[in-house]
């Protein structure tokens, strides 16, 4: 779509706009410029970037050096490595330590598609919601995308955003305004839920749209707020019907589909959930995009698929 | 400017105190302690604190301070008491140590204790972001050096080496690193269990300046940290130490790895320990 916009190039002119803001930002890599895209703020400011080589522990713990030391640290390099490979320098040196860096996993769930699952990063919003003091952002549209990198760099405090790897059109006119915390309805229906986050949004709007032909009515609901997350408001959007899809790039365990369960259960929800995404104990599959989402049944198809049947079995129990 | 500058002689009688203190410390913590650890360190942190730091207790907001790291966070009884001894904090918090909701937990924590710059206590922590710090101080044309100082088990965490080819490349000449080698680990000797020699001829290959000293003689010490230069190149000061070092019946056993001083053993301890 001509509209569509990668979000590294949108991380990349956040950090070009911060720094001739006078925010002191200092991108950190690990030899991932060119994942992060980061060249043209190289260009702009050549002796802001530090890399430190394909190292991620050492990435996270210099930022958080930096950090300490005032800066506005952020590191950029793909989620899989950041989440695994550092797992304990987040949980201590970011996290615990409470220090002003921000995460940003790049080419987060399976956007490497066919590079395999030492690639995918199927598990780093159950990881993150484990560590305190972290806010968690997963941005669905180019709007949506800058508004949350403006906002983690304004606001002190550590933060992950999980960024998807691919080109992504926008969900929202000129007037979206993010609020962090805020769940954000994207289509209004009384007959399913649909929640998802980050690129998977656009597979639950273009489903809502084919069920729509079809008579059928869903809402769709982006949550791209995980921490903080507005519960009451989300409760009150999966309080409309008795039917509830999670939708995610991510194992169903830990992630939304959790979320959305732990809110249902504290809030005395009563509907059915249908979680989907990377099922207990399995991978994404190495292939593309359209291949991977299939199998998943997080593609369009597939989200309608399981909406009919929702809707099918509803009317056989009736 | 540190305001303290004492002289050899005063260090070693500061350093005495700090140590009794320890024992106290440690005699006097529900949960148990790192004594051997606590102890060995205690002439390089004190010399630190009372002499090489730019650094106060008023001084903590200040951007300019020098920051100390302690990396092997389970010796923070030592860096506790060389702390209240320095002024940071009351005296009076030391009887809490590990004590419920205390100023002063098992390991170090920024936000409980006044002075302690980086929660630590999972190893091969300090010296990653000690290169932050030091990288910071350098692109801000900072006075500020970096002090971490490292147990030598510690070292064979990776990140410490992930951490040693960035400050070599980045030439940071403001970091000092400081490896506490007192051969002992956990569960026996360092040789046995996972040997870092020749230490020196590693960081020498990593890109440090590389200097020995006596960690246990406060002159040594002194000399050494004094003597550093900032020639392009991080430096090391591998302080020799002994486990324990200052009490005769903890000194270089690693059973103290663990334990804390009980019943006689406390008034046996501090006797070896007094001024006179």
């Amino acid at each position: 779509m001509s509209n569509s916009e990668h979000f590294a190039n949108i991380m990349v002119q956040c950090f070009i706009d911060a720094v001739q803001n006078g925010v002191d930002l200092v991108p950190v890599v690990a030899d991932s410029t060119s994942t992060a895209k980061i060249k043209p703020f190289v260009d702009a400011f050549p002796d802001r970037l530090v890399n430190v080589g394909i190292a991620e522990q050492v990435l996270v713990g210099t930022a958080a050096g930096l950090a300490l030391a005032g800066k506005v640290a952020v590191t950029c390099n793909a989620a899989p490595f950041l989440i695994s490979r550092a797992n304990e320098q987040v949980k201590v040196d970011v996290c615990y330590n409470n220090t002003n860096v921000k995460l940003f996993g790049l080419n987060s769930g399976a956007s490497y598609g066919p590079l395999a699952s030492t690639h995918h990063s199927i598990d780093d919003i159950s990881v993150m919601r484990g560590f305190g003091n972290i806010r968690i952002f997963a941005p669905s549209c180019p709007r949506e995308c800058k508004q949350i990198i403006d906002y983690v760099i304004a606001e002190e405090g550590p933060a992950y955003i999980r960024m998807d790897g691919k080109a992504l059109p926008e969900l929202h006119d000129e007037n979206y305004q993010f609020v962090a915390g805020e769940p954000s309805l994207l289509r209004s229906g009384k007959q399913v839920v649909i929640c998802a986050l980050g690129s998977v949004v656009h597979e639950a709007v273009a489903a809502s749209d084919i069920l729509k032909e079809q008579g059928i009515d869903v809402s769709v609901v982006n949550v791209s707020s995980i921490r903080p997350l507005n519960k009451q408001a989300l409760a009150k959007m999966l309080g409309e019907t008795k039917h509830i899809i999670s939708v995610e790039e991510h194992n169903i365990n830990g992630g939304l589909g959790s979320v959305v369960a732990e809110i249902m259960a504290e809030q005395g929800i009563v509907a059915k959930l249908v979680r989907l995404g990377i099922e207990d104990g399995g991978y994404a599959a190495a292939g593309d995009r359209p291949y991977t989402r299939k199998m998943l049944s997080i593609d369009s198809m597939g989200i309608v698929a399981v909406c009919q049947q929702l809707l099918q079995s509803e009317i056989l129990n009736a | 400017m540190n305001p303290f500058k004492l002289e050899v002689e005063e260090l070693e009688r500061k350093a005495r105190s700090v140590r009794r203190k320890i024992i106290k410390l440690n005699a006097n913590s529900p949960a148990g302690g790192h004594t051997g650890a606590d102890l060995s360190q205690v002439e390089i942190v004190t010399a630190l604190y009372f002499r090489i730091l730019n650094c106060a207790p008023d001084r903590l907001t200040d951007d300019t301070r020098d920051i100390y790291i302690q990396s092997k966070g389970h010796a923070v009884g030592g860096y506790y008491c060389c702390l209240a001894e320095a002024g940071y904090f009351p005296e009076a918090w030391l009887p809490t140590y590990q004590h419920n909701d205390s100023h002063l937990p098992g390991h170090p924590v920024r936000q409980k204790t006044p002075g302690v710059e980086l929660n630590t206590g999972a190893l091969g922590h300090g010296l990653p972001v000690a290169v932050g710090l030091a990288l910071a101080a350098k692109r801000d044309a900072s006075p500020r050096k970096v002090y971490v100082l490292t147990g030598d088990g510690e070292l064979a965490e990776g990140s410490n080496w992930e951490a040693a080819l960035v400050a070599a490349h980045y030439k940071l000449d403001n970091l000092i690193v400081i490896n506490d080698k007192n051969n002992l680990q956990l569960a026996g000797s360092t040789e046995s269990i996972m040997k870092t020699d020749p230490l020196d001829k590693k960081w020498q290959a990593f890109g440090f300046n590389v200097t020995q000293c006596d960690g246990n003689n406060v002159a040594s010490v002194v000399e050494t940290l004094e003597g550093l230069k900032a020639e392009g190149k991080p430096n090391v000061v591998i302080a020799n130490t002994i486990k324990g070092a200052g009490v005769s019946f903890i000194a270089g056993r690693p059973e103290w790895h663990h334990r804390v001083p009980k019943g006689d053993e406390v008034e046996l301890a501090l006797k070896e320990l007094s001024d006179v």
